[in-house]
């Protein structure tokens, strides 16, 4: 029973930063009808500034959580004002805005090669490997931190978009980009933040994750599949229906090694999520993704 | 007249294709240079990849991130039929073609509801799950370490010949996919699946087709692979490096052409050997650098620049008479950039 | 037209390799020709590729060095004696980015553009079996010391040599140091043990090894868990936790770098604790010492092929300072490998007395000499596929950060102990 308790804590623990993860991709499709697959490379992108800060000049890697999230917003703002604003919105420019921000995350990618090399890296810190037993349970200091961070994110978000006026007008924009204008709801502005925002979530989730583990220039990868898992499950701009689905992400994942050899519990992530789309592809809060 | 063939099939177009195979085949004897001969081999392999690739992601419309599956099944199931039966190479290749094919159906019957990037998606996770999942089926791939064949001496050289053959088939199955009369129902269901289904166009059992065929012919290609190179290894064969590889030739060549993603197929052949030697590490960015010109500037990549050259030196030849369905609803449902829609 | 742009591209593909390319010595900037004098008369071409930049460049860089150093020890001897002939050495080396179809294609583009008489192997075990087959069809003699798998060598091929012992053998070795703290009374009886393998064809072996033991004495041991893990997997929380609730005494992994990191990290976080643990061939690495602190990898057990601590006489000392003068650090197993495998072939060529490729071939099969190898004897068996057999060499890290040698007895400056921190 004791593995069990560890599990479940275990599969938590990972929600958390599942939902973070996940929720910037979700924002970006929600209101840009946008797949970003670029989130791969930009959490990849925050794992590296994560580490290139403590690496440099020894700045505690959550602390750097703001200032690699904000660079992360203006990066995103100026991948939208230069490259996606050109592509044409809605199903038409599905695939396109794909490949489009595909082939800026192989142009990150070889950047993080050349600046970085291909070896993995990690980020130890004093407390990396110091732990808390809390009812049996040895619990690692940083996934405690990363759950209580990623709480807090997912709670700043929502807020953010219950109680602004900016949240208010990014789920109006996400609604009926035409109405909008009609009403003087400066359309584009609002695209170029979100998709800032969704990019600055993603650095952040990548920060994260470089806290617990190690990464090199190929990071990202399954953290995008994982991400759109969560997001075809959840349904998308619910912060709720993201912790949901994440968590029924993590425990899967945490769970199947209980019934499946180790080495197999990679692909649990990926037979979800083909059996989602295919299953349940309107997720469990209903967003259509067929037609 | 009486017309020997069909009437979509253009003689001029048969023509060039038979005299360039007629060249091809007899280049070796010509040059006689064993590394030429065997870079050459490489390409036309990857000529025929990315040509199938082409009919699902360029004809379908639906961009395919995972095809490496069906290529390694189709690797693996070919050296095992070798190996362990004592199957003789050309069925086995063709075996492992039928097996890679049914296995693209079992994924990709219930995924192709799904449209644009969602099938994409699912594709990427496809790819993954069967590299995991075969690398861990230790009786067909022999695990991480791979599965070796038999070294036959003279077998590489002649493979060249079976490397020709097979992208000519490929071409033609191109050529006859988009000209066809299947070719214009194809494009119908890319255009608007429901809108196909109304005028009577069997939309599941196309799309079943052409899944069937693009998987099947990425099986053959990863069978002669596995007789090319006489080792094969899960990494390498289900590798999301190289579902990328087949994205990049069919786009940057020309997405939803006949011909185009065979050229892209060259061109990432020649960029790779040549900056192998002096810029290893520049690879992966050149070629999203060159996807993201293609998206934002030239959506029908290399073929298109190539028609928009061709319509500037030859205004007198309307587009349409060379390039028919093409301008009517060219690549994976473009529409020309907000700016250009709004000028007109 | 576009079916004649198609064939336009194509065949200026084609006759652009028509007219013979020039030995284009297109090497890294930093790679290649190490003739210490200017090349006098003809030079023996020998060509090479190995992993330079990608995921394994890290260990590329490290031949590389072994190669360099043998190259430039040969010339500066004046080069290696053939038949009374003193010739230079020429190393052409390419970047494999550790892609099977490179090494092979480049392999090929050595062989048949760069005209090299014989080929020094690249690193791991699936690009050295995928490119000894362009050697083999080529019979060009191809000497390898990066390939370690056993199934490379069962090929029956004639031209393939190989200098790194089968990676079972890793698995005997840590098994026979464990067992004689057995009979010391310091380990269980029996043990239960817990086999966590990297699925590569390094981890698959080290399982195999450990299994081929346990098979034998079963009285002794007992594999309690037995999982593979992906390479560069994230989180092994949960396979620990199997481990964990399973009670084990002896944990074994087999991982690269970065995932005996990260899995340490998660071991220790977790609370967990074996008399005896090992990563394989990682263990005294001082990345992972930085990266963990060097309280977390005490009495972690490595086994290898080759350690520097070794080098107390002869052959071995003197690679050893020359390689300490020249690079300012020790030589790790990388470098000693890639230096033994060239000058294996140089003294394979040396005793053909000729440079045609199947007398020096010959002169390999038969090569019986003093070596850097433990056991000092370095051979190519046909009975073992002409894969060189030797014992490797077992090291602990000490509570004092010196990871000295346990075993082989013979080489042993410690007899190491099982964790007496753990239950």
């Amino acid at each position: 029973m004791g593995q069990v308790t560890d599990l479940a804590v275990s599969a938590i623990l990972l929600a958390g930063l599942y939902a973070t993860m996940a929720y910037g991709l979700g924002l970006i499709y929600g209101v840009l009808r946008i797949v970003n697959l670029n989130h791969g490379g930009m959490i990849m992108a925050g794992a590296y500034a994560g580490w290139w800060l403590h690496a440099q000049f020894g700045i505690d890697p959550y602390l750097s959580l703001i200032p690699v999230s904000a660079l992360a917003f203006v990066v995103g703002v100026v991948i939208y004002r230069l490259l996606v604003r050109r592509l044409p919105r809605g199903a038409a420019g599905g695939v396109q805005s794909l490949l489009l921000l595909f082939g800026v995350w192989l142009v990150l990618r070889n950047a993080a090669y050349l600046l970085f090399s291909g070896n993995d890296q990690t980020i130890r810190t004093s407390y990396s490997t110091r732990a808390v037993s809390l009812a049996g349970a040895f619990l690692s200091v940083n996934r405690l931190a990363v759950f209580a961070l990623a709480l807090l994110v997912l709670l700043a978000l929502h807020l953010l978009l219950t109680r602004t006026y900016l949240g208010k007008a990014i789920r109006a924009v996400a609604q009926n980009p035409d109405s909008c204008t009609l009403v003087g709801v400066p359309v584009e502005r609002i695209y170029a933040l979100t998709f800032g925002l969704g990019t600055a979530l993603a650095a952040l989730a990548g920060l994260l994750a470089a806290t617990l583990f190690s990464f090199n220039p190929d990071f990202g990868a399954t953290e995008l599949l994982k991400s759109f898992v969560v997001v075809v499950l959840g349904g998308l701009g619910s912060v709720a229906g993201t912790a949901v689905a994440a968590l029924i992400l993590a425990a899967v994942e945490v769970f199947a090694i209980l019934a499946l050899p180790a080495y197999l519990t990679a692909a649990v992530g990926f037979v979800l999520l083909v059996l989602v789309l295919v299953i349940r592809p309107g997720g469990l809060f209903g967003q259509r993704v067929l037609g | 007249m009486k017309r020997i063939l069909p009437a979509w099939v253009r003689p001029r177009a048969l023509i060039a294709v038979a005299v360039a195979a007629a060249i091809l085949a007899v280049l070796p004897f010509i040059h006689g240079n064993r590394y030429w001969h065997n870079q050459l081999t490489e390409t036309l392999l990857a000529i025929a990849t990315a040509l199938a690739w082409n009919w699902l992601g360029g004809y379908l419309g639906q961009v395919s991130f995972g095809h490496a599956a069906m290529f390694g099944v189709g690797g693996f199931v070919a050296a095992r039929l070798q190996i362990a039966v004592g199957v003789p190479m050309i069925a086995a290749w063709i075996g492992a073609g039928v097996i890679a094919g049914l296995y693209a159906l079992v994924w990709g019957h219930p995924t192709l509801r799904l449209r644009g990037p969602y099938f994409s998606i699912a594709t990427i996770g496809v790819g993954e799950a069967t590299r995991l999942i075969c690398t861990y089926w230790v009786w067909l791939t022999g695990g991480s370490s791979g599965m070796s064949l038999p070294v036959q001496v003279q077998l590489k050289y002649q493979l060249y010949w079976y490397a020709l053959a097979l992208a000519l088939i490929a071409l033609a199955a191109s050529y006859a996919l988009r000209r066809s009369p299947l070719g214009l129902a194809l494009l119908a269901i890319k255009s608007d699946v429901d809108a196909a289904g109304d005028v009577g166009v069997s939309s599941v059992r196309l799309q079943d087709l052409v899944l069937f065929l693009s998987g099947m012919t990425m099986g053959i290609c990863g069978g002669f692979y596995a007789s090319y190179y006489s080792f094969i290894e899960p990494g390498d064969m289900f590798g999301f490096a190289r579902s990328i590889s087949f994205v990049l030739m069919g786009v940057i060549g020309g997405i939803g052409t006949i011909a185009g993603p065979a050229i892209g197929a060259v061109i990432f052949v020649l960029l790779r050997n040549s900056l192998i030697a002096t810029y290893p590490q520049l690879y992966l960015g050149l070629y999203g650098l060159l996807l993201i010109f293609v998206i934002l500037f030239e959506p029908l990549g290399l073929t298109g620049l190539y028609m928009r050259v061709l319509r500037r030196a030859r205004p007198d030849l309307g587009v349409t008479g060379i390039a028919a369905p093409e301008s009517a609803a060219p690549a994976i449902g473009v529409t020309p950039p907000v700016e250009q829609r709004e000028a007109k | 037209m576009r079916a004649t742009s198609l064939v336009s591209a194509l065949c200026a593909l084609a006759l652009g390799g028509c007219k013979q390319p020039s030995t284009d010595q297109a090497q890294q900037p930093s790679g290649g020709s190490t003739a210490a004098t200017a090349p006098s008369g003809s030079e023996i071409l020998i060509g090479a590729t190995l992993p330079l930049t990608g995921s394994e460049a890290r260990i590329g860089g490290f031949y590389k060095e072994g190669y360099d150093l043998a190259f430039e020890e040969a010339n500066q001897n004046g080069g290696v004696s053939i038949d009374g002939k003193k010739m230079q050495v020429r190393l052409t080396l390419l970047d494999d980015t550790s892609t099977q179809a490179t090494a092979a294609s480049l392999a090929d583009r050595l062989i048949n553009s760069d005209k090299v008489q014989f080929l020094l192997g690249t690193y791991s075990s699936h690009l050295v079996e995928a490119q000894s087959v362009v050697a083999e069809q080529n019979h060009v003699p191809y000497v390898n010391g990066g390939g370690g798998a056993k199934e490379i060598y069962k090929r029956g091929f004639k031209y393939l040599f190989g200098l790194l012992a089968p990676v079972q053998l890793l698995s005997t070795a840590l098994m026979e140091w464990i067992d004689s703290q057995q009979q010391a009374g310091k380990v269980p009886k029996p043990a239960k043990i817990a086999v966590l393998w990297e699925n590569t064809a390094h981890g698959k072996d080290f399982r195999a090894g450990v299994s081929e033991f346990v098979d034998k004495r079963k009285d002794g041991y007992q594999v309690a868990v037995d999982e593979s893990f992906e390479l560069n997997g994230k989180d092994f929380s949960a396979l620990l936790g199997k481990v964990k609730s399973a009670g084990v005494d002896l944990f074994l992994a087999d991982a690269h770098l970065p995932d005996y990191i990260t899995m340490q990290r998660q071991y220790v976080t977790l609370g967990l604790c074996h008399k005896v643990q090992s990563y394989g061939a990682r263990g005294s690495e001082k990345q992972a010492a930085e990266a963990l602190g060097a309280e977390h990898v005490r009495y972690i057990l490595s086994a290898v092929w080759w350690n520097a601590q070794l080098g107390t006489a002869g052959l071995t000392k003197k690679f050893v300072d020359t390689f300490k003068t020249k690079h300012k650090k020790d030589p790790e197993w990388y470098q000693a490998m890639g230096y033994e495998t060239a000058r294996a072939l140089f003294l394979a060529l040396e005793k053909a007395g000729t440079l045609d490729r199947d007398n020096v071939r010959d002169a390999l099969a038969a090569l019986d000499v003093e070596s850097i190898v433990p056991g000092g004897k370095l051979q190519f068996k046909q009975e073992n596929g002409q894969q060189a057999i030797y014992p490797f060499v077992v090291q602990q890290n000490q509570p004092d950060g010196s990871s000295p040698i346990v075993w082989p007895k013979e080489s042993a400056k410690n007899s190491g102990s099982p964790n007496s921190g753990c239950k």
